[in-house]
C-alpha cells in the first residue's frame, strides 16, 4: 500500500514536471530561435572571413582568430573601446546621480507630483533620432538657439558636435538629458515603496536629511539602485544611434564608440565576419562590465 | 462598477474580432460581360531610390508609364547608406525584390563583380549619343552596359554672391584655387566664415576634398589601383586644404547650404541637386577651373556623384525593369524633369535654348560633366574611403601632422588592397 502511494507520488510529480516542461517549451523555442541561435551564428561567423556580397562569388572561408587579432590590433578599436567605457561610466554616474535627486525631489512634494512626473519623463518618450535631430538643431553653428544666446550674452560659441574638445561632451549631455528621466522613474517608483514607519522612526531617533538618506532612503532601494545601474550600464554602452546621427564617430575619433566602429569598419562594408567578432568583443565587455551589479542584485 | 466596466469592454473586443473576421467566403469577382475580357491585375514593380530630389523627379514620371504597361510601381526612397546596403542585401536572395535601382558610381566595381546587376546590352538596351560621353565611362564592362547615368550629379563650388564681391571678385574671375583662399580670407577677416567642409563622416570630408586634391594634379590610386595618398601632390593639396578651411569650419550639409545662402559662410563644395540658384538668389555655383593656381595646369577637377540606374539580376521583372529604364532615360522624359530639379546628363536638355533660359546655371553643370572623374571604381572603395578619411579627420583636427597622417593612411589602404 504504502509502495503504491509512493509510486503514485513519483508519477504526480513527473506529470507535474512534463507539464512545466510544456509549458515552458514555447518560451525556450522562441528564445533559441532569437537569441540563442543569432549568437551562435554571430560566433561562427566571426570566425570566417564572411563579406555579404563576396560571399555570392566566394562563399566564405575559415580564418581562425584573424578577425580577433585585426581588431585588438587595430588603434581605433582600441579608442573606441576607451571611448565607450568612458562614456559608459560618465553616462551611468550622472545619470544616477541626477535621476535620484528628481526622485527624491518629486517624492518629497506634497503637491503636482504627476505633473511634475510626468513633464520631467518627456525627454526619455521621445524617439532617439528626434532627440538627436533636436539637438543639432539647438545646436546649429547657423541657426541654432543655443550659439544664438551665447552670442547675445558676448559668451564664446562653438561648433559644438565638430569641436575636437566639445564633441564628445555634448553626446554625454544629450544622453544625460534623455536617459536621467528613466532612472528618476524606477527611483521614483521604489521610493514609493520605503515604509514610512522607518522615516518616522529615523525622526524621532533624531536623525537628519542625510542620515535619514544613507541609513533609511538608500537601504531600502539599493536593489532598485543596482538595476538601474545595470540596464543604464548595458545600454551606455550599446550607444550608436545619437553618435551617428550627430557625430558618425569624429571628430577625430574623439566620440567613436565600438557600435560606431562596428558600423563604418564592418556593418557599411559588409564585412559580417569582422563585425561579428567586434560584436563577440563587445558583449564580453558588457558582460564583464554588468557583471558587478547582476551579482549584487541577485544578492 | 469596475466589474460592468471590464465586461463591457470585453462585449466591444468581441464584437470587434467578430467584425474583423468577417466572412471567409472570397468575394466573387464580376463575371466580365459577353464579348470583352476582364483587365488583367497590374504587375507590381518595386524601385529602391536614393532620397531627395533624385527620387522625386522619378517618381513624378511613372503615373504615364504605368498607365501604359499596366504596372503599380512601388517606391522605397533610401539615403544613400540604407540604399547600398538595401541593394546588397535583398541581392543573396534567389528572387529580388527589387526591379529598378539606383547606384552610387562607386559601388559599381563591387556590384558588377559580384553580379548584382543584370547586362543591360542583354536585355535589349543602348545609351544613345544624345549622353554625355564621359559619364558613361563606369557603366561598362567591356562592352555591356549594365547602368545608365541619370542623375547628372557633379561637384560645384557654392558661393555666395554678396562675399565674394566683397572680396573684389566676380564668379567669372575665380580662376584658380588661390582666388578660393584669398576670398575666404577677405571673408574670414570680415568676420565672416571662409570655407566650410563637411566633416561629419569619412565619405564626405574625403569627397569635399577630392576636388582640391585633382587641382593639384593628385589623385587616391594610381592606374594599378595601388594607393597613393602619400605623395607630393597629395600632401601639397592638404596643407592648401588646411590653410582653407582654418577660415571657415565643418559643417553639415543643410547648415552648409544655409550658412552660403545667407552669407554666414562664403563657399563650400556642393553639389547641383542641393540648391536651385536664381537671378535674385543670394548664392550661385561654378565649376572649379582645376587650377592650383594661376597660371598653372587645369586638371579635370570636377567629381562626379552621378546617380545611375540599373536592373538588379535577381528582378523578378527584368524585362519590364528594362523598359522602365528605357522610359525613364528617354531624352523627352528626361528634359521633362528640368522643372522638378532634375539633372539628366543629357546634351538635348542640358544644352537646351529654353531649358539655359530658365536655368542658366546648367550651362556649368554640362560643362562640369564633360570633364568629371568618378571616385575609384574600386571594389573596396568603402573601406577605402573610411581609412583614408579617418585619417584625414585626424590631420585636420590636429591629432596627426600630414605627413604622419598620410603615412598611416598609405599603409593601411596598401595592406587593404593587397
Amino acid at each position: 500500500m504504502k509502495r503504491h502511494n509512493v509510486e503514485k507520488l513519483h508519477t504526480t510529480s513527473d506529470n507535474a514536471r512534463r507539464f512545466g516542461l510544456r509549458m515552458i517549451s514555447p518560451t525556450m523555442l522562441v528564445l533559441l530561435v532569437l537569441t540563442a541561435y543569432p549568437l551562435l551564428f554571430t560566433l561562427f561567423y566571426s570566425f570566417t572571413d564572411y563579406n555579404l556580397l563576396r560571399n555570392l562569388r566566394t562563399p566564405a572561408s575559415f580564418i581562425a582568430l584573424q578577425n580577433y587579432t585585426d581588431l585588438l590590433e587595430d588603434p581605433y578599436f582600441r579608442q573606441a573601446v576607451l571611448n565607450t567605457v568612458k562614456f559608459t561610466i560618465l553616462a551611468v554616474v550622472f545619470e544616477m546621480l541626477i535621476g535620484f535627486f528628481m526622485a527624491l525631489v518629486v517624492n518629497s512634494l506634497t503637491r503636482g507630483q504627476k505633473t511634475m512626473r510626468t513633464l520631467l519623463l518627456l525627454p526619455y518618450l521621445l524617439p532617439t533620432v528626434t532627440v538627436a535631430l533636436s539637438w543639432r538643431m539647438m545646436l546649429s553653428p547657423n541657426y541654432g538657439i543655443v550659439n544664438q544666446v551665447l552670442e547675445a550674452l558676448n559668451l564664446p560659441v562653438y561648433n559644438w558636435f565638430s569641436d575636437i574638445h566639445t564633441a564628445f561632451g555634448m553626446l554625454l549631455l544629450i544622453d544625460i538629458w534623455q536617459s536621467a528621466p528613466f532612472v528618476f522613474l524606477l527611483l521614483y517608483a521604489a521610493l514609493q515603496s520605503v515604509p514610512q514607519s522607518q522615516y518616522e522612526a529615523a525622526r524621532i531617533d533624531g536623525a537628519n536629511a542625510v542620515k535619514t538618506l544613507f541609513y533609511v532612503t538608500i537601504p531600502n532601494i539599493k536593489g532598485s539602485l543596482a538595476l538601474c545601474a545595470l540596464l543604464r550600464t548595458i545600454d551606455s554602452f550599446r550607444l550608436f544611434d545619437k553618435v551617428n546621427l550627430l557625430t558618425g564617430g569624429g571628430p577625430a575619433n574623439s566620440t567613436a564608440t565600438i557600435t560606431q566602429y562596428l558600423y563604418n569598419y564592418g556593418i557599411s562594408s559588409l564585412d559580417f565576419g569582422f563585425g561579428s567578432a567586434g560584436a563577440i568583443v563587445m558583449t564580453l565587455l558588457v558582460l564583464i562590465l554588468s557583471s558587478f551589479y547582476i551579482k549584487r542584485a541577485m544578492g | 462598477m469596475k466589474k460592468l466596466l471590464a465586461l463591457i469592454l470585453a462585449l466591444v473586443m468581441v464584437l470587434s474580432l467578430a467584425a474583423c473576421g468577417g466572412d471567409k467566403k472570397p468575394a466573387e469577382d464580376p463575371k466580365p460581360s459577353e464579348g470583352t475580357e476582364a483587365p488583367a491585375a497590374p504587375t507590381k514593380m518595386t524601385l529602391i531610390l536614393r532620397a531627395g530630389t533624385y527620387a522625386d523627379v522619378i517618381k513624378k514620371c511613372l503615373p504615364d508609364f504605368e498607365k501604359e504597361h499596366n504596372v503599380t510601381c512601388e517606391v522605397q526612397e533610401l539615403s544613400e547608406g540604407d540604399l547600398y546596403s538595401g541593394i546588397a542585401l535583398d541581392a543573396i536572395n534567389a528572387k529580388g525584390t527589387y526591379d529598378l535601382c539606383m547606384v552610387d558610381g562607386s559601388w559599381m566595381a563591387e556590384f558588377t563583380e559580384n553580379g548584382v546587376l543584370a547586362n543591360l546590352t542583354e536585355l535589349g538596351y543602348a545609351l544613345d549619343d544624345d549622353v554625355i560621353p564621359a559619364t558613361t565611362s563606369i557603366c561598362y564592362v567591356g562592352d555591356d552596359l549594365y547602368l545608365a547615368p541619370y542623375y547628372g550629379n557633379v561637384t560645384v563650388l557654392m558661393y555666395n554672391k554678396a562675399n565674394v564681391e566683397a572680396a573684389g571678385y566676380e564668379a567669372d574671375g575665380i580662376k584658380s584655387l588661390d582666388d578660393l583662399l584669398t576670398i575666404c580670407k577677405k571673408a574670414q577677416a570680415d568676420g565672416k566664415k571662409g570655407f566650410i567642409y563637411r566633416g561629419d563622416n569619412q565619405n564626405n570630408l574625403v569627397v569635399d576634398f577630392l576636388p582640391i586634391l585633382l587641382s593639384f594634379g593628385g589623385w587616391v590610386i594610381d592606374e594599378n589601383n595601388k594607393p597613393t595618398v602619400n605623395t607630393d601632390e597629395f600632401k601639397a593639396a592638404m596643407n592648401y586644404y588646411l590653410e582653407l578651411i582654418a577660415t571657415g569650419e565643418a559643417q553639415v550639409k543643410d547648415d552648409l547650404i544655409a550658412s552660403v545662402d545667407t552669407g554666414a559662410g562664403t563657399m563650400g563644395i556642393g553639389w547641383p541637386g542641393w540648391y536651385t540658384p536664381t537671378a535674385d538668389s543670394t548664392a550661385d555655383y561654378i565649376a572649379l577651373s582645376g587650377a592650383a593656381t594661376a597660371g598653372a595646369e587645369a586638371y579635370n577637377s570636377n567629381v562626379y556623384g552621378i546617380w545611375t540606374i540599373g536592373v538588379p539580376a535577381n528582378s523578378q521583372n527584368k524585362e519590364l525593369g528594362a523598359e522602365l529604364l528605357a522610359y525613364l532615360m528617354d531624352a523627352d522624359v528626361q528634359k521633362a524633369t528640368v522643372p522638378d530639379g532634375g539633372v539628366p546628363c543629357r546634351y538635348s536638355s542640358l544644352q537646351d535654348p529654353e531649358v539655359l533660359a530658365t536655368y542658366p546655371q546648367y550651362e556649368v553643370v554640362c560643362k562640369a560633366l564633360e570633364s568629371g572623374m568618378y571616385r575609384p571604381v574600386i571594389a573596396e572603395w568603402t573601406q577605402f574611403y573610411t581609412t583614408l578619411g579617418t585619417e584625414m579627420d585626424n590631420i585636420v583636427n590636429g591629432v596627426k601632422t600630414v605627413d604622419q597622417g598620410l603615412a598611416d593612411a598609405q599603409t593601411q589602404l596598401e595592406k587593404l588592397m593587397g
